[in-house]
């Protein structure tokens, strides 16, 4: 381990994309370096090996105070904010830093992987405000670990359904300009459905009836809100909340003034390069897989469950597969905003082909070439509780604009790796979990309810064989 | 135009304030701004803007304009004062992003070819409430107001709205809905009555309000005079103590007042204006005032005015030790915050700068309020500086100003005058045309963050905003923009008026710095809160009061 370490680090100075600092072997420090992204970008695809090990590595790692772990006078708050008073403890509970590693929560069963309860986080309104002290749901909204496995292709098809839909938008505003009449147009993308919009002759365009997706089109496929559009806009926000490690593009002297904003000590403690190798390293985590080698009474069960999934209406949200045009995976990634590095900032792009890695050839491809993504999500929001079933609505703050029991269609490739179940993981068992829909999946809730016990049980077979391959 | 006794004063003044501001050692630099500086391009003849204000001593001052939307299109054509040369009206023909691109429409006013010429400057305003912007037109002589119609088209309204056009040297305009109106009511600055024995010194002309008479159409027959007149260049109706009641701010010019000062007048409905004086907490305040601008420069929810003048600008916050805008009691807080502007940043003259228009407005996107100065000498006034550029002065997180004109690319050789800051190409960033005197007007395309190493780049996130209420005051004049943002709030107000004889209507701007969305709340002209409307950054936002939800705008072009 330690010789391949070396060897990365070796690689990433040959490319120059690696500051070469002064520190001995045994340093607690994780960065006696930093990962130049212009480097990176420019020495193109034979970087990029390197480049994803130095992430494995980061994520992994466990930031130490020399590095800038911490954020004593700075809050958890994905805009810049200094705490009013005091000074924020190494490490809190509530609103962080809770963590010093990724891998401290995103371990289960393999490195990017989910976590048990005891790795639940909490977020808040305070996200983007202050710091809180109380788990109450009054103050904050506790969350189970998501599973990173297969994000690169993740947020490959949310690109794509983000250029689908504002493009219907576009062309729907272009043509009421025309024409002098309101244009109403469906917004569909990859099959799924996310309400229509009217775009009136003087360019003002109705959103009331825009459904599971944010009013500017964009679609956010991470965290349970689907309220971040990228890998790296997710990793700033995560170094900073969890760990207290601001990123130079969010944190730095130019959206603050300050090169230590947090006052930790040490100064633009997170370049660009770092993200990046974060970023490309989550990236790059294989896509979760059905498992073969399954007893035959599991392998039977799960394909008649694979059936009665469909049957039951489970999948009308949980879409088995979505296609993909392009794996070419690029960083910046095209829809981040101010102070996520954006396209525009940098000279050349990094470019990771996922096709290229070794998962690419368990996916399959439709008769158009593109890929099929076998995730089990539409990638849309829905609203889970109704005044019978309930059990999901149990938090009590918006977040980011989107209702307190509305979520994101989880993605239930690995679902049976990454117990226990819901946004909170109340939910210890499969069966558990599908009776708590409420809401738009109460249809599909009752229907797996008036099954019988065999048909229940094919169903959790089924999900249950849906799991992240252990084999890191 | 200058007297000897005068710029002897005035010499004298500026030696003692650059002993208070000058830095303390020659060695010392100047500050460096810390984010984004904005790349502004001109490309005046490339787009078509080819206008000139020039003129005899009237037109030393005055040299402004008008941005308004006047074919429904979102995008803001202009309508530029040229003083002895006719005003112009320039269509804006840019697309999205793209670079600016201005067609001139010839304006013929109820036939009269020579109504467009001695005009100071204009103000947009939609009077009669129709959806179309009108102009009101400051002119040496009798004011126009020009009732705007489709497509750009105007025709004079000043028999129709009963407005024998208060005639005189009329250099300053503001206007707001007063309580319960049904249209606006104006108020109208003079400069020096040049027939009046003595002229020019001690013989400023009274300014002048109007009050809407009763009717279903706009009438403007009874002048009220706001007198002492100590020759006004420029005029706000500013709420500067939130008390819903916004008061006249008038800013002065001592050259040629005798015993005069700044002055705020207080416009309460039904009663007659009164000054506020020394009883009320109005200090005296002499400069050569040119320009007012209004902002909250930092998110307390009073506006702070910067004043422009010859030598120091001053910059004025309301003193806390005063009470919460129980008095109007103000403190310079110009030194403190870098932003005097008091002399040239640039070019080796270091004489005293006249300054004129001034300006709030995000020209960065970091979600923090830069002031933009207009500079030039009145004409030859030897005693101040010859070359004057325009001041870009970024505001930084530590409460202060720094000079970024030289690197933004606006530091030019011109004489300065009016200015109208406005996205002319909707991508977001501000844009900044600039009317100089006895030179074109520049324009300055705003092309993102300066970046030495290769083209700009992206600045921080963004909205403009259009507010809509019903009639009257259908584009909310007075109305506050409460914009939260993390923990902070940025403010903006929708005012007529300010600024030197210019001024814009339409898009709200609103820098957001790394902000992905924003909740806006609006205190709408009769001082109702509204609830918070939810946002995405970098969209073009329309909040109807007669809606829940705000919808987006997109351009079709």
């Amino acid at each position: 381990m330690k010789s391949a370490a070396m060897a990365v680090a070796a690689a990433l100075v040959a490319f120059g994309a690696i500051d070469q600092g002064l520190s001995a072997s045994w340093d607690e420090k994780v960065f006696a370096s930093h990962v130049d992204f212009d480097a990176v970008a420019k020495a193109g695809a034979q970087a990029l090996p390197a480049l994803i090990e130095r992430g494995r590595q980061l994520f992994k790692a466990k930031f130490t105070l020399e590095d800038g772990a911490g954020r004593p006078k700075a809050t958890q708050a994905i805009i810049p904010t200094k705490r009013k008073h005091g000074v924020n403890p190494p490490f809190t509970r509530t609103s962080g830093p809770d963590s010093n590693s990724c891998f401290g929560c995103h371990n289960d069963p393999i490195v990017g992987g989910s976590g048990d309860v005891i790795a639940n986080v909490f977020v808040s309104e305070g996200f983007e405000s202050a710091e809180f002290d109380n788990v109450d749901p009054t103050f904050s909204s506790e969350r189970h670990t998501i599973a990173l496995m297969g994000a690169g292709l993740v947020e490959l098809l949310a690109r794509e359904m983000t250029a689908d839909l504002q493009g219907e938008r576009n062309d729907a505003v272009k043509r009421a300009w025309t024409s002098g009449e309101t244009e109403t147009v469906d917004l569909v993308s990859k099959g799924v459905r996310f309400g229509a919009i009217a775009a009136h002759p003087d360019g003002i365009v109705d959103l009331d009836r825009i459904e599971g997706v944010d009013a500017d089109l964009i679609v956010r496929p991470f965290s349970r809100k689907g309220v971040f559009t990228s890998l790296r806009q997710f990793t700033i926000n995560a170094m900073n909340v969890h760990h207290g490690m601001e990123a130079l593009e969010r944190f730095g002297v130019r959206w603050t003034g300050s090169h230590d904003f947090s006052e930790s000590g040490v100064p633009d403690a997170v370049t660009p390069g770092d993200i990046s190798a974060m970023t490309l390293f989550q990236a790059s985590l294989p896509p979760p897989v059905v498992r073969k080698d399954l007893p035959d009474d599991w392998r039977l069960a799960a394909a008649e469950g694979a059936k009665d999934f469909a049957a039951l209406g489970c999948s009308s949200c949980h879409i088995q597969q979505l296609p993909l045009k392009s794996m070419i995976f690029t960083d910046p990634a095209p829809y981040d905003m101010a102070g996520t590095l954006r396209v525009g900032e940098t000279g050349e792009e990094i470019k990771l082909d996922l096709s290229t890695l070794p998962f690419a050839g368990q996916l399959q491809r439709n008769d158009k070439g593109e890929w099929l993504v076998p995730l089990f999500s539409d990638l849309k929001r829905h609203l889970m509780v109704d005044s019978l079933v309930n059990a999901l609505g149990n938090e009590l703050q918006a977040q980011r604009f989107v209702e307190r029991d509305v979520f994101l269609t989880p993605r239930l490739w690995g679902v049976g790796s990454t117990a226990p179940y819901g946004h909170r993981g109340d939910f210890r068992s499969l069966d558990e979990i599908i009776v708590a829909h409420g809401g738009e999946a109460r249809f599909a809730r009752d229907a797996y309810l008036g099954k019988d016990k065999a048909t229940r049980q094919n169903v959790i077979a089924f999900l249950r064989s849906l799991q992240i391959e252990a084999t890191q | 135009m200058s007297a000897a006794t005068m710029t002897q004063r005035l010499t004298l003044a500026f030696a003692a304030f650059l002993l208070l501001v000058a830095p303390a050692r020659a060695e010392d630099a100047p500050p460096k701004p810390l984010g984004d500086i904005p790349a502004m391009h001109e490309e005046a003849a490339a787009a078509g803007l080819n206008s000139v204000y020039d003129g005899p001593w009237e037109f030393f001052v005055g040299g402004g304009g008008a941005a308004l939307d006047c074919d429904g299109s979102g995008f803001s054509s202009v309508f530029l004062a040229g003083g002895k040369n006719r005003a112009r009206l320039l269509v804006n023909k840019s697309v999205s992003g793209g670079p600016l691109r201005f067609e001139e429409k010839p304006l013929v006013i109820d036939g009269a070819p020579h109504t467009l010429e001695n005009v100071i400057g204009a103000y947009p305003i939609d009077i009669d409430g129709d959806g179309h912007m009108d102009l009101f037109v400051l002119r040496v002589g009798e004011n126009l107001l020009l009732k705007g119609g489709p497509d750009c088209t105007f025709t004079l309204a000043n028999k129709e709205w009963s407005f024998e056009g208060d005639p005189g040297w009329t250099t300053a305009f503001a206007a707001f809905w007063e309580p319960g109106q049904k249209f606006p009511t104006l108020a109208i600055g003079h400069y020096v009555d040049r027939h009046a024995p003595g002229s020019p010194y001690g013989v400023c002309e009274d300014n002048s309000l109007f009050r809407p008479q009763p009717g279903d159409a706009p009438n403007y027959s009874v002048r009220t005079p706001l007198a002492p007149g100590f020759c006004a260049l420029s005029m706000l109706f500013t709420d500067w103590n939130n008390s819903g009641l916004p008061s006249l701010r008038v800013s002065n010019d001592r050259q040629y007042y005798r015993g005069g000062e700044e002055q705020m007048w207080r416009i309460e409905p039904g009663k007659d204006p009164k000054l506020y004086g020394r009883a009320d907490g109005w200090r005296h305040v002499s400069i050569f005032g040119m320009g007012i601008a209004e902002g909250d420069i930092d998110g307390e929810g009073y506006p702070e005015y910067a004043l422009t003048s010859m030598g120091d600008t001053k910059l004025q916050k309301l003193d806390p030790e005063a009470g919460k805008g129980e008095a109007p009691v103000y403190r310079d807080i110009a030194v403190e915050r870098g932003a005097t502007a008091h002399q040239p940043y640039f070019g080796g003259d270091f004489k005293p700068s006249t300054g004129w228009h001034a300006e709030f407005a995000d020209f960065n996107n970091a979600g923090l309020l830069d002031l933009f100065i207009s500079k030039g000498n009145v004409d030859q006034m030897p005693d101040f500086a010859a070359f004057d550029p325009n001041n870009l002065l970024l505001g930084q997180w530590n409460g202060k100003f720094v000079e970024a004109g030289v690197e933004a690319g606006i530091a030019l050789n011109r004489k300065g005058r009016g200015a109208l800051i406005a996205d002319f190409n909707l991508d977001g960033k501000l844009d900044l045309l600039v009317i100089n005197r006895g030179s074109p007007a520049s324009l300055f395309r705003n092309l993102g963050a300066k970046n030495d190493s290769g083209p700009p780049t992206p600045m921080g996130n963004w909205n403009e905003i259009r507010l809509i209420e019903p009639n009257p005051n259908r584009n909310a004049i007075g109305a506050k923009l409460a914009i939260k943002i993390g923990t902070r709030t940025i403010y903006r107000t929708i005012q007529i008026g300010g600024g030197d004889a210019s001024g814009h209507a339409g898009w709200i701007h609103a820098g957001l710095g790394t902000a992905e969305r924003a909740e806006i709340r609006v205190k709408w002209p009769d001082g109702e809160w509204s609830h918070p409307y939810r946002v995405f950054a970098k969209q073009f936002v329309v909040i109807d009061r007669t809606k829940a939800q705000a919808s987006y705008w997109y351009a079709g072009r």
